[in-house]
């Protein structure tokens, strides 16, 4: 008898480690979320003390280790090249044509193959589909005027004894018949570049240089190039919107003379795939103690280029031209007290590390962290934007790398030498790139395409950065689970108390209706869900009206936006009236939705752009977490539920989109100058490169804070 | 003389491959072993001298064999008796500002490609399996003369190889290995055939220190750079028999 007792008496199992793990950090979900998220934020501030030095990956390249070729005599003819543009009599009405054709003529005469291309602007509208399209589409449906065009000019040097599959890319953005001093620049700059690389004997890629015509912006005229040179027509007719305004590329070509038109010919000229790509800007800063090198690297959703090419600029402007190279850097003029605190205190850390045991090498110095802190700050929001930073983003769309560098001189000067030696320098620096990736076999593939910078010779990889944003996400699914367990929970303790437990078919109905709860609070999440992309089409409509003014445009849709939630609301009849409402547990099961809705729409913006889902977890991490109901709060009345409340409002406020745009530019541009037009425009410019981050918006940020709002204004 | 140049770690290593062998030649039946160098005659010289390596930037490998083809050439061994396993492609490569040239040094005094340097194995047929089989002579019936190395007992064979390696292994051509029990097998066999009497082994791998140029690669090995300075020196006149 006792044996079979025992038999029955099965010993209860101890659950796997793993779930016993889940169980525990369920159960504590508040401490481990208040650790995660300072966790979080401390990693992302001391990225800066983390990043690595930048270094060569692809032994290929060896940057530097062949002497320049480039002498005064290239600069001479360079020279020549500028003072015949210069004198133009700008006033005449084609003095754009006759510039091209001059450019062309000097081209030619090196040998190297001329071609014209002609591209039409595109429109600026807002078209939803646009977000989900390819670079190579869309444009050929568009209706456009004959009237406006822009001509590229583009030349050519085939390597005397390469096998012509590759090639390197020059594009230097021109205003032809309207440019200034600067402009020529970079004009003499590359075509000494490009005179020197007609004669040498060590090319193994074609040479194409682009003289983009800027008149419609320097992004459009690179990209529409970009675009016909990867969609060849085989039809023998140039293209289709050239063919569609026939008289003016006629008239344009054959009043050429005929010495010039040997060489020169109205179809496409190719010369295989890009292996890298560069574009030379020259600007005119004052103020400067040395020639300057800026670097633009971020292309159209945070995409980067290969860090290599990055680290060969930065190489050569550095060790061999002796450039002083930067990066864009947020408040560089701001003198932000708490930021040099906590660099000094991460001195201090580090000195303190080191004395305790030598190896330990992780401090740097405070004005290194400061420097380093606002280039990441800076990195991480151009990265966000979405937007490219210059018309190398359009090589991106391609696949292939391609950078943005803007020289400027030490002094905008008259002096020759001056000049001279700036024009030599320049043209140095960019065939010491030229002749680097010209040693490539293969297209960059060895360093880092995930990245951000923290100064030109310090980077910080994705298995670095990504630890801060895994560190603030992690309490969400976690938080998520433990107050549907709590709902679950409340309802079943509440309950038991009133029903005897002879009740039980009411129970098992009363169990089988809370298990499906959260369907009604995942029905509201849903529904805000679909309100907020209607707000994101709401500016198709708003942009048919072409005469109001970015502010009254923004208001408008603030008000349609409102307009629409109130009519979802009295349509769908308000979910939150149900049959068994209004009870304890109900925000909480809406707060668990939320928070899982919040995860996902992080997870899966940090697959499309990293940097954007990062500052979005900075925003809506803390508010979601920390949200539940003012009234209970205010009733309650004690120091830490009016902590609470506090806390709440202000972080409820921080993360409404307009008011974050508007907080920020206050702290950095002062306060005098806000206008709501602004933040219309910001958005503007969003949707007009199709950047991803609009959708976030859109769809993750926006309908998450009303869900968020309305917890917090829950009556229960 | 060499030894007292520098002092990396190749050194150490080059010594202890000649060790190497001396040990292997020695665990074999020391009678039959000193019987052999004893009677038999030295007969005739041959050279083996093998670039690992492709690519442009690995130009100094090719300088390297060629400084040596050129020297062993220069100093008595006939072009039969040399086998020179290159990738040869540097000399035409489009990278190279002075085609068909290359150089061991920044004052471009020395032309080591020339007009008759004779390459047996040539581009990608520089493999292991071809090499094993040049040593041990085991060759397919159609393979010419002139890419097989016909040594008897009485040769003194010189085997130069150079190219990037690491811990026991070279590598040839950025698509196989050598490991250094392969060669260890090639020379006990060329032992067991008497292929034979001395047999010098030359390794010079990379990370030694390198010497840049005009010609924008780094362009010999300091290890070879000074055995070619040493021997062009000597002539063929006033070197002792």
């Amino acid at each position: 008898m006792a044996k079979t007792e025992t038999e029955k008496e099965t010993p209860k199992m101890k659950p796997r480690p793993i779930v016993r793990l889940g169980i525990f950090l369920i159960s504590h979900s508040f401490l481990v979320s208040v650790v995660c998220c300072t966790a979080g934020v401390l990693a992302l501030l001391l990225l800066p003390v983390l990043a690595k030095n930048t270094y060569i990956s692809e032994n290929a390249l060896m940057p530097g280790s062949a002497s320049s070729l480039l002498s005064n005599h290239d600069i001479a003819e360079a020279n020549r090249l500028v003072n015949e543009l210069s004198s133009l009599n700008l006033e005449r009405k084609d003095a754009g044509i006759e510039s091209q054709k001059i450019l062309a003529r000097y081209m030619s005469d090196l040998g190297a193959e001329v071609s014209y291309h002609k591209f039409h602007p595109p429109q600026n509208h807002f078209h939803p589909l646009h977000f989900f399209s390819s670079p190579h589409s869309g444009i050929i449906g568009e209706n456009f005027s004959c009237s406006s065009y822009g001509v590229n000019t583009v030349g050519i040097i085939r390597s005397p004894r390469g096998d012509g599959k590759e090639a390197i890319v020059l594009v230097t953005p021109y205003n032809f018949g309207r440019s200034d001093s600067s402009e020529t620049l970079s004009l003499s700059i590359a075509y000494s570049v490009f005179s020197l690389l007609s004669r040498v004997t060590w090319l193994a890629k074609d040479i194409i240089w682009l003289i983009a015509d800027s008149q419609y912006g320097e992004h459009e005229s690179v990209a529409a190039w970009l675009r016909d040179y990867h969609t060849p027509s085989f039809t023998g007719l140039v293209s289709l919107n050239a063919d569609a305004c026939v008289e003016g590329n006629n008239l344009y070509i054959s009043k050429d003379n005929s010495v010039v038109q040997g060489k020169i010919s109205d179809g496409f000229g190719r010369a295989g795939t890009m292996a890298a790509a560069l574009v030379l800007k020259v600007t005119d800063r004052n103020g400067l103690w040395d020639d300057t090198l800026s670097i633009y690297a971020e292309a159209s959703n945070g995409q980067m280029p290969n860090l290599d090419l990055i680290n060969i600029v930065n190489y050569l402007a550095v060790h061999r031209q002796g450039l002083h190279v930067q990066i864009q850097k947020f408040w560089s003029d701001l003198d932000l007290k708490w930021l040099e605190f906590l660099g000094k205190t991460f001195e201090l850390l580090g000195k303190v590390a080191r004395s305790l045991n030598p190896n330990w090498k992780f401090g740097i110095p405070a004005s290194d962290y400061i420097e380093g802190t606002t280039t990441l700050a800076s990195s991480l929001y151009y990265q966000a934007l979405g937007i490219p930073t210059g018309p190398h983003g359009a090589f991106r769309d391609f696949q292939v790398d391609a950078i943005t560098l803007e020289i400027s001189p030490r002094v905008s000067s008259n002096n020759k030498a001056r000049r001279n030696e700036f024009l030599l320098r320049g043209g140095r620096l960019i065939e010491g790139v030229i002749r680097s990736v010209n040693n490539l076999l293969e297209k960059f593939h060895q360093s880092f395409f995930l990245y951000l910078l923290t100064s030109p010779s310090k980077f910080v990889s994705v298995g670095v950065y990504m630890i801060a944003f895994a560190l603030l996400v992690a309490p969400l699914p976690l938080v998520a689970a433990s107050l549907y367990a709590d709902a679950n929970e409340l309802d079943f303790g509440m309950k038991n108390d009133k029903y005897t437990p002879m009740d039980t078919a009411s129970n098992e109905i009363n169990i089988t209706f809370r298990s499906w709860k959260w369907l009604s609070a995942a029905k509201e999440v849903f529904v805000v869900h679909i309100w907020g992309v209607i707000v994101l089409l709401l500016p198709y409509f708003i942009c048919q009206m072409r005469d109001w003014s970015p502010t009254t445009s923004f208001v408008s849709w603030v008000f349609l936006a409102m307009l629409s939630l109130l009519i979802l609301y009295l349509i769908l009849g308000s979910p939150f009236s149900h049959g068994y409402s209004l009870e304890k547990g109900e925000w909480a099961m809406l707060k668990s939705v939320t928070i899982s809705a919040i995860f996902i729409g992080l997870l899966l913006m940090s697959v499309v752009n990293f940097a954007t889902a990062e500052i979005g977890a900075l925003l809506m991490v803390p508010m979601s977490l920390m949200a539940q109901p003012l009234k209970p709060d205010i009733r309650a009345a004690s120091l830490r539920s009016f902590f609470r409340v506090i806390c709440n409002l202000v972080l409820g406020f921080v993360a409404f989109p307009p008011v974050t745009f508007f907080m920020l530019k206050g702290i950095f541009e002062g306060p005098d100058c806000i206008n709501l037009g602004d933040f219309w425009n910001w958005l503007e410019s969003l949707w007009a490169w199709n950047s991803a981050t609009y959708i976030y918006i859109g769809m993750v940020h926006l309908p998450c804070w009303v869900l968020c709002i309305h917890i917090l204004l829950h009556s229960c | 003389m060499w030894f007292k140049i520098y002092s990396n770690n190749m050194v150490v290593w080059l010594v202890l491959l000649l060790l190497g062998s001396s040990l292997l030649f020695s665990s074999i039946d020391s009678a039959s072993l000193s019987s052999s160098t004893d009677t038999t005659m030295h007969t005739n010289n041959w050279a083996v001298l093998v670039c690992t390596s492709r690519f442009w930037f690995n130009y100094r490998h090719m300088a390297n064999t060629l400084s040596l083809y050129r020297t062993v050439k220069r100093l008595g061994i006939p072009d039969e008796r040399i086998i020179l396993m290159l990738a040869d492609d540097m000399a035409c490569n489009p990278r190279n500002k002075y085609p068909a040239q290359v150089f061991n040094n920044e004052n471009h005094r020395l032309n080591l490609y020339g007009d008759n340097v004779e390459v047996d194995y040539r581009g990608y047929e520089v493999t292991v399996e071809n090499f094993m089989r040049v040593l041990t002579g085991r060759h397919e019936a159609a393979v010419p003369r002139s890419k097989r190395l016909l040594s008897d007992e009485g040769s003194h064979i010189l085997l130069y190889m150079t190219g990037h390696g690491g811990d026991e292994f070279l590598k040839f051509q950025d698509s196989e290995e050598l490991q250094s029990h392969d060669l260890a097998d090639a020379v006990k066999q060329m032992k067991e055939k008497r292929r034979f009497k001395e047999l010098l082994i030359m390794v010079d791998t990379c990370q030694a220190a390198t010497l840049f140029n005009q010609v924008g690669v780094s362009v010999v090995d300091r290890f070879t750079f000074y055995t070619l300075a040493f021997f062009e020196r000597l002539n063929i006149m006033t070197m002792p028999h």
